[in-house]
């Protein structure tokens, strides 16, 4: 089964953390080389994830609105 | 018999209400704490009227277009109207003609006192503030569709950020309704399903005096703000206003377009981090990749450089070696030809010496063929032997004893007969 998508917030933290072991290790090629493919990966699934252009507005139903009803029954006391 | 009149009950009613109608109302108002306000099928106004003290309390009653102020329960008013009791219902009730608040200063000491409990008992802490995600994808907002908080919030979410799916509760921010409906939306939310759900809950609505925020300052709100499983944004007007729901807020926000602001990050921004990342980490890769590459130069090099030297050293000691030969070869030519001129002059030498030496022999050859005793012999000389010993004297010999007398050709056997003296020679 493939991995799960990761979540923007997933895949950005991925990244960032991939980019604060190049700043703060002492840089093994091998697993860099394989790092930086994942970041490469990582940024190009943010940049698309960025290029969305919508949000979505849902309106919920008003689950409530009997209240406006229920307000009649004691109208003048 | 009784003389007391019997009178029915309308009768009386309309007699009490004749006599309420005695009581004077103009150049008078009664002050006191609205409570219980309600407006019903949009017309009719209820609401009690109490004193802060005493315990009591008075029904009134007036239409929603008398009421030019916006009312709410806690509020401090003075009521100008006449008391009548209602026939149908048998209730005392005050007639409401016009209704005016009585100044901030009351509100606001209302407002303090609650702000005060509130922050007691541990609503405002800091320490329970929860941190809202950094990339929502699911956003509950509460507020009023008609307001402009409605579209300012979400003109700058999308100006900001997208891929957001926004649930929205519309609900009244002022008014009667407010609080019961923003409570409603607060429970909707979250009671949804925890993976359907918002990850946050965006509370708000534009500014307005503190009666407009009325909702924004009830404790019911305040308190479902508290209790909500979802962090919650509330962003109440301008910058100045401030609400007892801004304090409970996991986060606060000045107004609409800046709890936006809060509630997601704004997309150039990211879009420059995932760049300045992607360049960082292949900056960096490239940095370690030409640092080992600087490193094999150097190795490659210094190796050069060694075998240069190690070549230039050989080059050395060959030519060295070769000059050296050559001082060996001439050195070796040289000897050879001294030698060859010794040897000559040796030889030469050796030939003189032979020469001499030769006639030396001859000299010597001469000389002793001179004295050789044969040769004496050929002029006629002769030895005399006796048993081999030559004779020099006739004493040397006795008479009868043999002699041997040798010549140059041949020797001669005889016999002594006598001694004779030595003579002279010649």
């Amino acid at each position: 089964m493939p991995p799960k998508k990761p979540t923007f917030g997933e895949a950005f933290q991925e990244l960032e953390a991939i980019t604060e072991w190049f700043e703060t290790q002492d840089v093994d090629l091998d697993e860099g080389v394989k790092k930086f493919e994942r970041g490469l990966e990582l940024a190009k699934m943010l940049k698309e994830k960025l290029a969305e252009v919508e949000n979505t507005v849902v309106t919920l139903k008003k689950k409530f609105s009997a209240l406006d009803n229920a307000q009649g029954e004691d109208a003048l006391l | 018999m009784d003389a007391r009149a019997v009178i029915s009950v309308a009768d009386y009613v309309n007699l009490t209400n004749h006599a309420l109608r005695t009581i004077p109302h103009d150049g008078m108002v009664i002050e006191g704490e609205v409570a219980d306000f309600k407006v019903s099928q949009g017309k009719w106004v209820n609401f009690d009227l109490k004193d802060e003290k005493a315990d009591v309390k008075m029904s009134c009653f007036m239409t929603v277009f008398a009421l030019r102020v916006p009312l709410q329960s806690g509020m401090r008013v003075q009521v100008t109207g006449y008391s009548k009791v209602f026939e149908r219902f048998g209730k005392f009730t005050f007639n409401v003609s016009d209704v005016a608040l009585v100044g901030e200063g009351a509100l606001q000491k209302a407002y303090l006192a609650l702000k005060e409990k509130l922050r007691t008992e541990g609503l405002f802490d800091v320490a329970r503030k929860r941190s809202i995600p950094r990339f929502p994808e699911r956003i509950g907002l509460i507020t009023s569709t008609e307001a402009a908080a409605y579209g300012d919030f979400l003109r700058i979410l999308q100006n900001r950020w997208t891929g957001v799916k926004v649930f929205h509760t519309p609900v009244h921010v002022q008014g009667q309704h407010a609080v019961r409906e923003i409570l409603a939306a607060f429970v909707q939310l979250n009671a949804m399903p925890v993976e359907e759900r918002p990850e946050v809950i965006v509370l708000t609505r534009g500014g307005g005096s503190l009666e407009d925020l009325h909702a924004f300052n009830s404790e019911e709100v305040a308190r479902a703000v508290f209790y909500s499983a979802i962090p919650v944004i509330v962003g109440v007007g301008h910058e100045r206003d401030e609400s007892l729901c801004d304090f409970v807020a996991d986060v606060r926000a000045s107004t609409p377009s800046n709890a936006a602001e809060c509630v997601v990050p704004d997309r150039r921004e990211i879009s420059a981090t995932v760049r300045i990342s992607g360049d960082r980490i292949h900056d960096q890769l490239r940095y370690e990749i030409d640092r080992r590459a600087h490193t094999v130069d150097r190795a490659v090099s210094t190796l050069d450089r060694s075998i240069a030297r190690i070549t230039q050293s050989m080059t050395d000691v060959t030519r060295r070696f070769g000059y050296a030969f050559e001082r060996f070869r001439l050195s070796l030519v040289a000897t050879l030809e001294h030698v060859d001129r010794r040897a000559q002059s040796i030889d030469v030498a050796l030939r003189r010496v032979i020469e001499e030496r030769s006639r030396s022999v001859l000299e010597l050859e001469r000389i002793l063929k001179s004295i050789d005793p044969r040769e004496v012999l050929r002029r006629g000389y002769a030895l005399v032997r006796v048993a081999n010993r030559i004779i020099r004297q006739p004493s040397d010999v006795a008479p009868g004893e043999h002699l041997a007398i040798q010549l140059a050709e041949g020797s001669i056997a005889a016999v002594v007969e006598r001694n004779v003296r030595q003579e002279s020679l010649l």
